[in-house]
């Protein structure tokens, strides 16, 4: 046995492609020679030495297979283990590079932080919105929600609300579907006494459990036998979140009773936790539909009961196509079944609007409501703040790649040292990644606190009626996060890893570590720019939508909508003639008169953002009264005017003492009597109130305008007459405080409810509740436009200190040699400074650029602003500048001072 | 006499033993094997190379391609620490085993 001349470890020789095979072959001939050289020397035939070495080794095809398979495993194992050696001195190196510069490490973790929060935050709030199916979906890829396309006078609306009887047409006359289910979602008075409290009640057809196969918490689910027509069994599911919350989580609730609306539930079963239905929250459980119509609608007489009705349009339905179906197809038999179903409703409402003129159009779209045709606004601000967090993401990279690369810059000799010994850019590459991947995720735990959070507070404003799900404990947040972590990793490591890939292994192992890094920078120049352009963009949209709110709220309303609470009676079964309910309502006005820090009270037949009465009018001498616009009638007690706030700008106001035997009255706004009488005095003009026949109504006062259905482009077309001249609408009353609604609402509530016979109670909502969910997408907007162009600001900001403060650094010595020369300070600043507004001012245009370019898209959102504002476009510009000016300025005065005597020596 | 069969683990014991002396490629193993025990292990010389290379995916052994006696490129085997530590615990038990066994026998 001698030794061997030379050495050379297997996986040395052919890393990359160790042929296993190949080697096990050369392995065994090389025995095989051996043996045969050694038989052949003993004095053996070829023949008979051939035979002998196989006689020795045994079967030599199963040998050799077995070998391979070991090979191959060896292979694969050995290249693992490499692999993560590999991976793990990158991450020790990675993890010490970072505990050397805490500083570094903490403003990355914090940039990228706030990068991936802002994404993980608008994630949290569209995902549900517009992505996620509802859970325990049995096949979320057949299930659609039912559109009906109609157009009217030239628009196209979408319907999304049924009969039942459309509902039964549609499910019949199909042939598609797997499933048809009708659901309404109510809010109904729920318990008994002071325990009462309007919950959220669905309704939904028996087919909802094929939809949703879920095994119930407790008890058992309703069948179709329960869910009958014309009356349901009066049986609820309820939901886990009441179960838990109000029933104490007991097992033995199967069979109590709930007093639902008006009518008395037997609880059969508990839903699973997650079980939240169609729409975005929780209800306190879910009932049949036949039962909740029964809850909800009085029987009206033959053709006006809800099962035999087509003008009563309450259900939402939902499809699901049986396997296979396609949508095209589906939708296809769902319009014929759709035309067919209006055909039958004109045929028993002769007069309405002939089919063809309607256009009708069946959909199939998707399950989350907000992602079909009727989109809110809520939603259409939350896609662009998804693009706005995208941007701050953007620039978050941006920044932390300009400090890698500045890292990276430093370490050019290093780096170009290592290239020279042989280091693979690979190698050099993974490093790098694996320091950005780092980075990163500190940065994705730190978003994710930031979103579990931020998220809450968006959510409330921008989606209050959504459910939150916990952010660490929601799979597809976590997967968002993951790959938000990934592309923000890539994007900070892109810059530095051009650098390496470009590294001139000569030129920078010959000259110092600060020469050369400054031409170098045009990179991180151009990552500034960037980061500069996006914040001014992002800076424009916050102005815009600060500019759009505060319009908004300076819109007068023609009403003081902070000081009026409006109170509505439910009458809960309680059997009560119209009269009654007029004498009612009196009661309840004159009672909240007594109350103190009550102002005035008033009864109301409309209200604004919440509901309007509408009567035909006829004006002698115009033709058709109703082609001039949409007229709102508001019948009103005396005290209405002061109870509001809306001014008479003409003429009187209503008083109590216009009764019914008095001169019958009625005051109009300024728009209604423009829009009838144009150039002419309104006072005295007569109107006929529901017909044509009736006598005359002398206009006595004219009030201004009112915003009741839209803060933007409110016609504002409104009249008041005295409701003792034409009682209509007994729902509720107008009370006004001295103190803000808000504060006073519930005692006037709490005080009044005692007026209330058997079951009835009472609501009470301040004005500016009803409001603001129109103020909500603009105050969104301008919350986050400004947050995240905050943000985006600050960063940009750091960024430039940063490249300006380390570009000093750079030039130190050429600084010095001017300051030695006779430069004087303001010459250095200057020279310094004007570097920053150079870049800063090519950010801007870009940016102003940007901005200009999306303003065709952001018009639609915004209020009375303009997006090519030039104020708003000239400010942003000016902040930029200004934060430049700042932001350069530390550093360049430091340059300014540099001694030239230490500056000169330390090179 | 006739065949043994090989216990389990003998041959793992032999083949470790046989590169005590240093690196050695398959067939100065089997050489070695045959010389040593004679006649009394008939050693399939396949199961001995599956046996070598089973230890050298387990990391008792490690293997080098190198050139042997008459220049030819060879794959040769040595200890690895491990190995050496294998044969030294394996070695003890074989020897405590065959006491054992020889002891039952002689009492009969």
């Amino acid at each position: 046995m001698t030794m061997l001349p030379r050495f050379r470890r297997l996986f040395r020789i052919d890393r990359g492609a160790v042929d296993v095979p190949v080697a096990v072959a050369d392995e065994l001939q090389f025995h095989f020679d051996m043996t045969i050289d050694e038989l052949l020397a003993a004095g053996k035939s070829r023949e008979e030495a051939t035979r002998e070495a196989h006689r020795r080794f045994g079967d030599l095809e199963q040998t050799r297979l077995g070998l391979q398979h070991i090979g191959r495993v060896r292979v694969t194992r050995e290249r693992r283990a490499q692999w993560w050696s590999g991976m793990s001195q990158d991450l020790r190196y990675a993890l010490r590079g970072l505990r050397l510069s805490p500083g570094f490490t903490i403003g990355v973790m914090l940039t990228l932080g706030l990068g991936i929060g802002a994404n993980a935050t608008m994630f949290s709030i569209i995902d549900p919105l517009l992505f996620r199916a509802p859970s325990h979906l049995a096949h979320p890829d057949l299930v659609n929600r039912v559109h009906l396309a109609t157009q009217y006078q030239g628009k196209e609306f979408f319907r999304a609300n049924y009969s039942y009887r459309t509902f039964l047409d549609l499910s019949r006359d199909t042939h598609s579907f797997a499933d048809f289910v009708g659901y309404w979602p109510r809010n109904l008075a729920v318990g008994d006494g002071t325990e009462t409290q309007e919950r959220r009640v669905t309704g939904v057809s028996a087919s909802f459990w094929q939809l949703f196969p879920v095994r119930p918490e407790l008890g058992r689910l309703f069948s179709a036998q329960e869910d009958k027509v014309p009356f349901g069994e009066n049986v609820i599911v309820v939901s886990w979140p009441y179960w838990q919350s109000q029933l104490g989580g007991r097992r033995d609730v199967l069979g109590q009773h709930l007093h639902i609306g008006k009518l008395d539930y037997t609880i059969i079963g508990v839903a699973p936790r997650d079980l939240i239905g169609l729409e975005l929250t929780h209800p306190m459980g879910f009932v049949p539909l036949t039962s909740m119509a029964t809850n909800s609608f009085e029987d009206r007489g033959a053709g006006r009961r809800y099962y035999d009705s087509y003008s009563m349009n309450w259900l939402q339905l939902v499809a699901e196509r049986k396997p296979g179906v396609s949508v095209a197809a589906a939708t296809a038999d769902l319009q014929q079944a759709m035309i067919r179903s209006l055909e039958q409703k004109s045929a028993l409402q002769p007069g309405s609007d002939p089919i063809a003129s309607l256009k009708p159009r069946a959909m199939l779209s998707p399950i989350q409501f907000e992602a079909g045709p009727n989109r809110s606004t809520a939603t259409k601000v939350g896609t662009w703040l998804v693009g706005v967090a995208l941007l701050v993401l953007v620039i978050a990279c941006a920044n932390v790649g300009n400090l890698l690369l500045a890292r990276a810059l430093r370490r050019r000799r290093e780096i170009a040292l290592r290239l020279a010994l042989g280091v693979t850019r690979g190698r050099l590459l993974a490093q790098l990644l694996t320091e950005s991947l780092l980075l990163a995720t500190l940065g994705a735990g730190f978003g994710l606190l930031l979103a579990s959070w931020g998220g809450s507070v968006v959510r409330h404003t921008l989606t209050p009626d959504a459910e939150a799900g916990g952010v660490f404990s929601d799979p597809r947040m976590l997967a968002f996060a993951a790959l938000t972590m990934l592309v923000a990793a890539l994007l900070c490591g892109v810059a530095p890893a051009v650098m390496v890939l470009r590294a001139d292994l000569a030129g920078a192992l010959k000259s110092g570590s600060r020469e050369g890094g400054y031409h170098r920078s045009r990179l991180r120049v151009g990552l500034l720019v960037v980061q500069g352009a996006l914040s001014v963009v992002l800076l424009v949209g916050a102005a815009l939508f600060v500019s759009s709110l505060r319009q908004v709220r300076a819109q007068p309303l023609g009403y003081d909508a902070d000081k009026v609470t409006y109170v509505e009676q439910n009458l809960r079964g309680t059997a009560l003639t119209d009269d009654q309910r007029y004498l009612l309502l009196d009661r309840l006005v004159q009672r909240a008169q007594e109350l103190p820090g009550v102002v005035a009270a008033s009864r109301t037949t409309s209200v604004p953002f919440y509901m309007d009465w509408g009567e035909p009018l006829f004006v002698p001498g115009i033709d058709s009264v109703s082609k001039r616009g949409d007229f709102v009638l508001q019948a009103v007690t005396g005290g209405y005017f002061r109870t509001m706030g809306t001014r008479i700008v003409q003429g009187r106001a209503l008083s109590d003492a216009d009764r019914a035997g008095t001169e019958m009255v009625m005051v109009v706004s300024q728009s209604m009597a423009r829009a009838l009488w144009p150039g002419e005095n309104p006072i005295g003009k007569c109107v006929k109130i529901a017909a044509d026949t009736l006598p005359c109504r002398g206009v006595v006062g004219v009030a201004e305008d009112i915003k009741r259905g839209s803060l933007s482009d409110d016609p504002g077309l409104m009249y008041y007459v005295p409701i003792l001249q034409y009682p209509v609408g007994a729902f509720g009353i107008f009370v006004r405080t001295s103190a803000p609604a808000t504060e006073t609402a519930d005692g006037i509530r709490r005080a009044l409810q005692a007026e209330m016979p058997g079951n009835a109670y009472l609501t009470a909502q301040p004005l500016a509740d009803l409001i603001a969910p129109e103020m909500r997408s603009w105050e969104l907007g301008a919350t986050m436009f400004t947050v995240f162009g905050g943000l985006a600001l600050l960063v940009a900001s750091i960024g430039l200190y940063s490249v300006i403060a380390y570009t000093v650094a750079q030039r130190r010595q050429e600084l010095g040699v001017r300051v030695a020369l006779g430069a004087s300070v303001r010459s250095v600043l200057q020279l310094v400074v004007g570097d920053a507004m150079r870049m800063m001012a090519i950010a801007v245009a870009l940016g102003i650029a940007g901005a200009l370019l999306a303003a065709r898209w952001v018009a639609p959102l915004l209020f009375h602003t303009s997006p090519r504002d030039p104020l708003i476009l000239g400010g942003v510009a000016a902040a930029l500048l200004l934060v430049g000016l700042a932001a350069s300025f530390a550093p360049a005065w430091r340059a300014a001072h540099i001694d030239p005597a230490t500056a000169l020596r330390s090179e | 006499m006739a065949d043994l069969d090989l216990l389990q683990g003998t041959l793992d014991l032999i083949i470790l033993k046989a590169l005590i002396w240093g690196p050695s490629h398959g067939y100065a193993v089997a050489r070695w094997v045959a010389d040593t025990t004679g006649d009394d292990l008939q050693v399939e010389e396949g199961a001995l190379y599956t046996a070598l290379h089973r230890m050298e995916k387990r990391g008792w052994i490690a293997a080098e391609w190198g050139l042997s006696e008459n220049n030819r490129k060879a794959k040769y085997y040595q200890l690895t620490s491990t190995g050496r530590n294998q044969l030294h615990t394996k070695t003890e038990m074989w020897n405590r085993y065959a006491r054992a066994v020889g002891r039952v026998l002689q009492t009969s």
